[in-house]
């Protein structure tokens, strides 16, 4: 693997991290199955790059992407929350609209970045490599969500969340507007990931409704992966995790595809991700099955 | 003081289902009452104390609680004024947070959460105080997780949790019914020796007829959603546990029950 292609693998779990973080948050925190993420990261690409072009601050623009991410999770909650539809369901549905929102957002499929300034412009130029300088500051600001993120669920409103995911009726019996907490969670985990689309546009230079495909995907594989490499207890651990996890799963691909004789194309990176979250997911149950049947029968072991 | 008027429940209206699980209770129960409530299963026991938390809203009558009118405040908003401890050891409390996650989680009950640490120094070590006062070693284990302490446990730090937040009022749902005969002694002595120094005003529901005798000072028993023995002072001190089969058998149409062991208990 080329030092380009390695900081670019690196650079791309970092902005994927963000996205693990927010599929952290709903699935693992919130035990909320959320698919918005499809819809939510091109929306931020979008946002950002239509705003970039019409001029605002690349800062302003990123922020606007977090809050249009934050606005589809709030969709997707309140059909749940609200109207009852299952949380899966209520999230593809708010993933299908945003196809056809994006579209209306940038008023074509893609759109490119070429002149606008980013949040990167003002750090090239200062003799660290372009490839090297991505990198370096999307992780300065997936250094800070981690931070702010961690100090936010040690907080009495980010415990009372935490407990709305592990047992919402002992929430609610202590007070906890369960409701609320659902809310706040789903509109939090699509900002990250609004903010990862912007900063995904940024680093590329394009935004496209197509980008988004297979977002959840590999979110989860980044927080499985993750997992995995640090099983930690403690949340702020674990939200490293979701990063180192990110980056790792970034790094497999890159030399899978690297790897002539494996003989996989760029294409067939969500057959491969897909197939490896399955894995993930089969293993615990195929571990578990073995070790009680050779607790049954110790001989087999053998 | 608790004053509940006339209410009623009913389960799955307009269904094949439907069940009226309460048909107009009406009681009062003074400021520091400990009230113990019995009676078979199905009588709707569950659903009083679920009535009284908020879990279900009762669809005809008023409850008031120190003069408020509840009757439609959902669970989180009740939760200032009522504490509760559930059957299930699990239903409690989150497994998955740590003994001192769950202390604080109690302790914000009937306030706003912000964004204020939960677990200050402070309140770590104000947690770590009362844990002691359990006697069960728990204080040297703020930071385990709550799944890996035993039901016994558990129970013991959910009556704690009760005691956090300084509501007044404590429902106990057969809090001991899925604990051993050691265990459970333990935790309702902890209940009793809770409710005193808190001055609590309490409803127990419990499965054994000793228990809803030795413990309290009034006992209710339910049936068929109806309140249909309500008994205190010297009335109550006379009656022992044969007396009360009698009288749950005659609720019941006469039939025999004594052998009923979890009756008796
Ligand atoms: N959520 C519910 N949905 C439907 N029926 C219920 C529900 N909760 C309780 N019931 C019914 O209401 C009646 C009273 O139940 P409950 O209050 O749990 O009784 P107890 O606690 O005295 O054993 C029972 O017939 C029970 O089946
Ligand atoms: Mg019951």
């Amino acid at each position: 693997m080329s030092e380009i292609a390695l900081f670019g693998a690196i650079e791309i779990g970092l902005v994927y991290a963000l996205v693990a973080i927010g599929v952290y948050l709903s699935f693992r925190i919130l035990d909320f199955p959320d698919l918005t993420v499809d819809g939510s990261f091109p929306l931020g690409a979008a946002v950002c790059a239509v705003l970039l072009i019409a001029g605002v601050n690349p800062w302003l623009a990123s922020l606007a992407a977090a809050l249009a991410g934050a606005a589809a999770g709030l969709v997707t909650a309140t059909l749940n929350v609200r109207f009852k539809i299952l949380h899966l369901l209520a999230s593809i549905l708010t993933m299908i609209a945003l196809f056809s929102v994006n579209l209306r957002v940038m008023g074509r499929p893609n759109v490119a970045l070429l002149m606008q300034d980013t949040v990167l412009t003002p750090f090239y130029g200062l003799g660290v490599p372009d490839h090297i300088v991505r990198p370096l500051v999307v992780g300065a600001i997936v250094a800070a969500v981690v931070l702010l993120l961690a100090r936010f669920l040690s907080s009495e409103f980010g415990l009372a969340m935490r407990a709305t995911g592990v047992n919402a009726r002992m929430a609610r019996a202590q007070g906890v507007d369960t409701d609320a907490h659902v809310y706040a969670g789903i509109a939090l985990s699509n900002a990250l990931t609004g903010l990862a689309g912007a900063l995904f546009a940024q680093t590329n230079g394009f935004a496209d409704v197509t980008t988004g495909i297979g977002t959840i995907v590999v979110g989860l594989a980044a927080v499985i992966v993750g997992e995995t490499v640090l099983p930690a207890r403690a949340l702020a651990l674990a939200l490293v995790g979701c990063v180192v996890g990110s980056i790792l799963y970034r790094l497999a691909v890159q030399l899978a595809l690297s790897a002539d004789s494996i003989g996989l194309q760029a294409s067939d990176l969500n057959l491969v991700t897909a197939v490896l979250v399955a894995v993930a997911l089969i293993l615990p149950r195929l571990k578990a099955k073995a070790s009680r049947s050779t607790a049954r029968n110790p001989g087999a072991a053998r | 003081m608790i004053a509940v008027e006339d209410i009623h429940v009913t389960f799955g209206r307009g269904t094949p289902l439907e069940k009226h699980a309460l048909r107009g209770v009406d009681l009062s129960i003074p400021e520091g009452q400990f009230v113990t409530v019995i009676g078979s299963n199905g009588a709707g026991k569950s659903t009083f104390l679920g009535s009284l938390a908020g879990d279900v809203l009762a669809e005809q009558g008023r409850i008031s609680i120190d003069g408020a009118d509840v009757t439609r405040w959902d669970t989180p908003r009740r939760a200032g004024l009522v504490a509760r401890v559930f059957q299930d050891p699990m239903a409690g409390s989150c497994a998955a947070l740590t003994i001192e996650e769950n202390m604080a989680l109690a302790a914000a009950r009937g306030r706003r959460r912000g964004l204020g640490l939960a677990l200050g120094s402070d309140r770590r070590k104000g947690f770590r105080d009362r844990i002691a006062a359990l006697g069960l070693g728990l204080e040297n284990r703020l930071h385990d997780r709550m799944g890996l302490l035993s039901g016994g446990q558990r129970q013991a730090v959910s009556l704690l949790m009760a005691t956090l937040a300084g509501s007044k009022i404590l429902l106990l749902d057969e809090h001991t019914a899925a604990l051993d005969p050691a265990t459970a002694d333990f935790v309702l002595d902890l209940t009793r020796r809770i409710v005193r120094d808190n001055r609590l005003t309490t409803l127990m529901v419990t499965h054994s007829m000793r228990q809803a005798l030795d413990y309290g000072d009034r006992t209710l028993m339910l049936h068929e959603g109806r309140v249909v023995l309500d008994v205190a002072g010297e009335e109550r001190a006379g009656l022992d546990v044969p007396h009360l089969l009698a009288l749950f058998a005659k609720q019941r149409g006469g039939a025999e029950i004594s052998d009923d062991s979890l009756l008796i208990g």
